[in-house]
């Protein structure tokens, strides 16, 4: 395998990267999940995260995206050249990080619409956009998506399918264009068809951002229209294996188990959990 | 008007409304949830500052309302519905609890529903009838008085109900012709600082006929004082009317919007309260479902911030056959505000085929603030179908923490529940003058409300 563990800096460019986690130890309710995870993503890149079930690739998004239900006891996050590791999830977003969740919350009382006002506002370009003019993008942009804009009056989340769900992350994300996308699972649970208004709206985020791109995924479709960066494979809390887009094919062919084979066991009392703690509870 | 004078001996003096908002069979007691009491300064001259926008051949006598009761009741005395008068034990016979029914359509008999309550079955001569609960003797004794104007009643109770209509003079009257269509007729209740500023209207809805009638209570001007509208609604057989009473008062004044509805076959009343200020806001509602397939929908859109203290009390009771009603209520409650709800429905034996349902969502957006959601169902008839449900949190960990992903700090979320609910009320307010009181309300909560809802 080409590359494995040269991952402390952004390949082929000898840029300081825009994401770079280091060390990375973190624990919810006393336990240990991630340990000393290194992954590096240069500007514009596309990254996979890739791995078994309950290998922690979903908690490495979350504790990246600085989710308090989550300790972190060891190591560092870095991003656009300033060390995020304490500041909260509301700041990381507002610096350029965005997380697209597996399972969307639901939050009734809330129109789709004034929340995504309330979180353009004050960030540069779409934040200057008032009134009609906001409504008006909001608008093209659910059209890009094929999503019914009669959602957009609806309550966030409220009886909304899985696709819509997901739909609406994707409208986040072109809507906010942030610097780093974390994308938990989202293709999981979709259909032929949602899952290729997803794979649009990746490629219209990079056409429209040049933003770069961590896909936490189990299934290789949706990345059969993308152009890979590098494929990171995690086990049990543990960046086991790194590669170009190649990997991918062989993960499709043969499957996690040579890398499960291979990976150090946990130490007794330690686990991956891939499940996010909040979701869970 | 039996209120009480109440003046602690540093602070003004205040007079005190009693059994406001009392829930019909209160059984709650350890939650102190039955009912409430409303102080008032003492010195609240009656002032009322009433602007109504109706077509002038809209605008009826006072005494209609009283009128269409009585007509309806001979109606229901025809076809065998109602007893005879002649038959009828008379209001007040020995044993028999006034209750609180029928005082707002009787006026003012000040008798409050728990006091009354209170005198119970073992006063009551009768005593070959089984035992019953006060509540039950004094509904028992309404039914079997077979008045409408004593089964007619309001949300706020007889001494709230009583204190507006002094305070408003005389009623305003809507009333359409039969069959008339596409009706409308707006009030706007301004507060007068230093005085109690109430409307009185009357609704009286034709058969066939039509109408909206939109309410508003506000305060345009800085001041203090109380700001009200008791409101009385009779829907004919096939009438449709739609209210909807938009509460937008600054912290300093409170509110009291009171409300009866009576119901006639294949009527339909449906209401939307959008309460969103006042330091205190009370806010009552009773419908009576007399005739068959009557529907009543209620729709509450409520908002607490600050140190703001809301009571809601609804009563639907549904008389007739097949009689449908619904309550839904939705809120957020932010700061340090309280908030009090209680939904009755009420199944009267021979509403066979009713059904009604009540549902509250309450979004508690601040550790501080403190709900009370009080769903009873009362059932009198077998063949009903009743159902109540209630989602009520705190923004769970997950909620917050997928806002600040999207770059909403913990005070940015608080915000966010505050503007959505006073988006959607301008947003849907039915008047530009509503709409204004909502973007001043607005303003005052938010950075550049009005300019996002344009």
């Amino acid at each position: 395998m080409a590359d494995e563990n040269t991952i402390n800096q952004a390949p082929g460019t000898g840029a300081q990267p825009l994401l770079s986690v280091q060390n990375l130890t973190a624990s919810a309710d006393g336990t240990t999940i991630l340990r000393g995870v290194d992954l590096a993503v240069g500007a514009g890149e596309t990254h996979v995260v890739m791995g078994p079930n309950g290998a922690g690739k979903s908690t490495l998004g979350h504790v990246v995206m600085g989710d308090a239900a989550y300790d972190v006891e060891e190591g560092s996050v870095v991003f656009d050249g300033r060390d995020v590791t304490d500041l909260s999830p509301d700041k990381r977003s507002r610096a350029g990080l965005f997380l697209s969740f597996q399972a969307p919350v639901e939050i009734p009382g809330v129109p789709v619409s004034s929340f995504l006002r309330a979180a353009a506002a004050g960030r540069a370009g779409v934040g200057d956009l008032k009134g009609k003019q906001f409504r008006k993008r909001v608008r093209e942009l659910a059209d890009e998506l094929d999503m019914d804009p009669a959602y957009l009056d609806r309550e966030l989340g409220v009886g909304f399918s899985g696709g819509e769900k997901k739909k609406l992350e994707m409208l986040q994300l072109l809507l906010l264009e942030p610097k780093l996308a974390i994308l938990d699972e989202t293709d999981s649970g979709l259909d032929v068809d949602a899952l290729g208004v997803v794979s649009r709206g990746i490629d219209a985020y990079r056409r429209a951002a040049d933003g770069a791109l961590v896909i936490i995924t189990h299934n290789t479709r949706i990345l059969e229209h993308l152009h890979v960066d590098r494929v990171h494979v995690m086990v049990r809390g543990r960046m086991v294996a790194e590669g170009d887009a190649s990997l991918v094919a062989r993960i499709d062919e043969h499957g996690f188990e040579q890398f499960e084979q291979a990976a150090p066991d946990a130490a007794p009392g330690e686990r991956a959990e891939e499940t996010p703690v909040a979701a869970a509870c | 008007m039996a209120t009480t004078p109440a003046a602690p001996a540093s602070a003004a003096p205040t007079i005190t409304l009693h059994h406001v908002n009392a829930m019909p069979a209160p059984t709650w007691h350890r939650l102190r949830v039955n009912e409430t009491d409303v102080e008032l300064p003492a010195d609240l001259r009656a002032e009322p500052d009433v602007q109504v926008e109706a077509p002038q051949a809209l605008l009826g006598e006072p005494g209609a309302f009283e009128a269409a009761l009585k007509r309806m009741e001979e109606h229901l005395e025809s076809t065998g519905e109602l007893p005879p008068a002649a038959v009828r034990p008379r209001g007040g016979a020995a044993g028999e609890p006034s209750a609180s029914s029928g005082a707002a359509a009787g006026q003012a008999d000040g008798g409050a529903r728990s006091d009354d309550a209170a005198k119970g079955p073992e006063e009551d001569p009768a005593l070959d009838l089984p035992a019953l609960s006060a509540f039950q003797a004094a509904s028992a004794a309404v039914e079997a008085s077979g008045s409408l104007e004593r089964a007619f009643e309001t949300g706020m109770g007889p001494e709230a109900f009583a204190y507006l209509r002094e305070a408003a003079g005389e009623p305003v009257v809507i009333a359409t012709a039969p069959g008339q269509q596409g009706a409308r007729a707006a009030v706007r209740v301004r507060g007068v600082d230093g005085a109690a500023s109430a409307a009185a209207v009357d609704v009286v809805a034709a058969e066939g006929s039509e109408v909206s009638v939109s309410i508003a209570l506000d305060s345009p001007e800085p001041g203090a004082g109380a700001v009200g509208c008791s409101l009385r609604v009779f829907a004919g057989r096939d009438a449709r009317v739609s209210i909807a009473s938009t509460q937008t008062l600054d912290p300093a004044w409170i509110a009291l919007d009171d409300a009866g509805l009576m119901l006639d076959e294949r009527a339909r009343v449906d209401v939307r309260h959008t309460v969103l200020g006042a330091g205190r806001s009370c806010t009552g509602l009773a419908g009576d479902l007399r005739g068959e397939e009557a529907k009543a929908a209620v729709d509450t859109r409520y908002l607490g911030t600050g140190e703001r203290a809301l009571d809601f009390n609804y009563e639907l009771r549904h008389h007739g056959p097949k009689t449908e009603s619904a309550m839904n209520a939705n809120g957020v409650l932010a700061g340090a505000s309280s908030k009090t709800l209680r939904g009755t429905i009420d199944f009267v034996r021979g509403c066979k085929g009713a059904n009604g349902q009540e549902v509250e969502t309450v979004l508690i957006a601040d550790e501080r603030a403190d709900n009370r959601t009080v769903p009873v169902i009362l059932c009198g008839e077998d063949d009903v179908a009743g159902n109540h449900g209630a989602t009520i949190g705190h923004v769970r960990s997950e909620q917050l923490l997928y806002l600040a992903s999207r770059g909403l700090s913990p005070e940015a979320a608080e915000q966010l529940f505050l503007r959505a609910t006073l988006e959607e009320a301008a947003l849907t307010a039915p008047d530009d003058a509503t709409r204004a009181g909502v973007a001043r309300l607005g303003r005052a909560l938010l950075d550049d409300f009005e300019e996002e809802i344009a």
